[in-house]
Parts: C-alpha cells; structure tokens; sequence
C-alpha cells in the first residue's frame, strides 16, 4: 500500500483513500521532492498531516471555519519555509509550529478579527467537540470555553502532549507562564466539569 | 479541585481527538495559494526567509513618512474605504468590487491612484530585490482582494466579506504609502 503512495507523481487523487501511513524515508523523499518544488509531493505532505493540523487549529481557535483558513494559511507558509527545514525535528512537529503561529497571527491581528471569531464561535459553539463522543465531548465542549491563552497551553500540553518548553516556544510565552496558564485551565475546567457532573 | 479530578481531566484530554478531518478539502486553496506567482518565486528562492529582508521592512517603516500628508488625511483619518449603494442612473462610477452591487468611493479611488502613482515613482529607486519585495506583498494582498470579491459576487451582502475586503484595500494602501516613505527616507539619510 505505502508503494502505492509513491508510484507516481501524479497516482494521488482526492477520492483516495490512505489507509498507511509512509515509512519515514519516504515521507523524507516527499520533502525533498517538494523542496525542489514538487507541489504533488507537496500534496502528500498535506494529506498525511492535515487531519492533526486541522485538529490543532479547531482545539485552539474552537471554530471550523477559522480553523480552514488556519490551515490553510499554515501549509502555504510551510511551502514557502520548506527550504529551512533541515529535519532537526519531526516534519508534523515543524507544521505544528507553522500552525500554531498561524492560529496566533490571526489572533493578534486585530481585535475587531478576535470579536469576528467569538461572534462566530457563539453561532456555532463547541465545533471542535464534534470529534469527540461520550463524556470526552463534555471536556472537549469545556476546553472550547477556555479563556484563549489557558485554552492554547491546554491544548498543546493536555491534548497534544507538548511539554511545557515545547508549548512555551511555540506560543512565544515563558515557561512560567505556560505553566499557570496550564494550572489555570485546569482548575476552570474542574468548576466547569464539576457544574456538569462529570463522572469523578 | 481532588487530585484525582485532576488527574482524570488530563487523562481524558489525553484521550482527545487529535487528528481531525476538515470537512471539505483544503488542498485546492492551498494549492492555487502555492501556484501564484509570488509564492512560486518565494519558494524557488529558498532558503529565503518568509519575512520580508531588512530593506523591504525598513521600507515599509520608513516610507509612512513619505510624501503622503496629503493621502494620509484624506485616506487615512478623513476618508477610510467606504461602501456605496449603487449609484442612481445617470451617474456612472468606475466598475470596482463588491461583485457590481457596491462601487468604491470616488474619493478613495482618486486617493489610491495618487498613492499607486507615487509608490511607483518611488519603487524605481528601490534595489531589484527590495522593488520585488514589494510588488510580491502588493500581489498578495491583491489575489485577496480578487478573491473576496469573486466570493462577494456570490453573496454581495456578506457583512463579514465587505468587512475583509475593507481591511484588504487598506492593507494595500498602507503598503503602497509604507513604499513611499521608505526611500525618502533613505534620501534624507544619504543626504546628511
């Protein structure tokens, strides 16, 4: 099966569906390939990586349609970053990065954006939650509702299993601060589970 | 809080979906993004970093003193981008954006055209690099305001469209007078 990802430049369409992952070396081959341009090898990239990278940007920003345009706005600066990328760390981890900045750029941009996305997230409450079932949907629902800083440090320690360095690099924020932030948002998801009576 | 919540809170997350399909692919926008000509150059130029090089930034810092008091007054605080109604017949505006249902202000467009005219003559004195900097962000920020309004064609009374297509135009305004100020600046200090 993982030949079949490889064959050819062009054997990838849409419909298709990748059932292994590639071994190492050849999502290492899709990389230089797409360093030299290679927007097929490129694509493979984006279809082995772009369900956790739309995972992270819906869990951070807690709506569907920021999280799209976080997405997609972190592969194109990948494309254009790629010739930086020398493998000192895994290829997704490097995304995640990309996407973390991205979700936090658009943040940053403005506040009239930030009010745009908390009108949008009141619409449409608790997208990322849509991934999950059973009680997990509870938590998932409460992370949603985190204040944004503690909600980011949650997500990328809590869910994503960064340390606090990592998070702290990727967020731009000490490690103190990732810190509290993490110990904040537990402690408001205790009283926002404990209100729901989520299963002690 | 019990330890053992707390615990059990993180087990939890930690049980959390991590991979996460969208629900429509991503891949055609992301590859129309990748195919435009100023992404293609920034990618054939690895390793160039995606920020901007010093000159373009000090260009883009420098330039707002440039010679816009003029446009600054009447772009900037008198005359930020306005939407109108369609003008009554009998008046004809230029065809601009909005998908055809909104026209751009005159005033705005006389102001744009006065700040394109002047970035121009400024970017002449640019270096290759630093000029292609420039046109590159320029391009980028139009293939935004191209696509918003394709997209407002199709839904002219989006609020949150007009709303991205308003800050797009300023966006490119704010380049196109950043441009200007940067070399004169450099003038002034060529000249002490």
């Amino acid at each position: 099966m993982a030949a079949l990802l490889t064959a050819a430049g062009s054997d990838y369409s849409p419909g298709m569906v990748v059932a292994i992952e590639p071994t190492a070396d050849e999502e290492s081959a899709w990389i230089r390939r797409a360093q030299a341009a290679d927007t097929r090898a490129f694509e493979r990239l984006y279809r082995l990586h772009v369900d956790r990278v739309f995972g992270l940007c819906l869990r951070m920003t807690g709506n569907r349609s920021e999280a799209e345009d976080c997405t997609q706005e972190a592969f194109i600066q990948a494309w254009n970053q790629l010739g930086r990328f020398r493998g000192d760390s895994a290829f997704g981890t490097w995304l995640h990065r990309i996407a973390v900045n991205a979700v936090l750029g658009r943040l940053r941009r403005s506040q009239r954006e930030q009010d745009r996305i908390r009108a949008a997230h009141e619409i449409a409450p608790a997208a990322a939650a849509v991934a999950d079932t059973g009680e997990l949907r509870d938590l998932a629902e409460a992370v949603d509702r985190l204040p944004a800083g503690a909600r980011h440090v949650f997500v990328l320690n809590g869910i994503y299993g960064y340390s606090h360095e990592e998070a702290s690099d990727m967020l731009g924020i000490a490690v103190g601060t990732s810190k509290a932030q993490l110990h904040r948002a537990r402690r408001l998801l205790a009283q926002q589970l404990g209100q729901e009576g989520y299963e002690r | 809080m019990s330890t053992d919540f707390d615990d059990k809170v993180m087990a939890d997350a930690a049980r959390l979906a991590r991979d996460i399909a969208p629900e429509r692919d991503l891949w055609p926008g992301i590859e129309a993004a990748l195919t435009r000509p100023a992404d293609a150059a920034r990618h054939a130029g690895d390793p160039r970093p995606g920020r901007a090089p010093w000159y373009a930034q000090a260009a883009a810092a420098v330039l707002l003193v440039a010679g816009s008091s003029l446009m600054t007054y009447v772009v900037v605080d008198r005359e930020p981008v306005t939407v109108q109604q369609p003008a009554p017949a009998g008046l004809v505006l230029e065809s601009a954006s909005f998908g055809g249902q909104y026209e751009l202000s005159g005033g705005y467009k006389l102001a744009r055209t006065n700040v394109q005219a002047q970035m121009e003559h400024e970017l002449r004195k640019l270096s290759p690099e630093a000029r292609a900097e420039v046109e590159d962000n320029l391009a980028v920020i139009r293939g935004a305001i191209d696509e918003i309004n394709a997209a407002l064609a199709q839904e002219p009374n989006n609020v949150l469209l007009q709303d991205l297509l308003f800050k797009a135009y300023r966006e490119e305004l704010a380049v196109m007078r950043k441009v200007g100020g940067l070399t004169q600046d450099i003038m002034l200090r060529n000249d002490i």
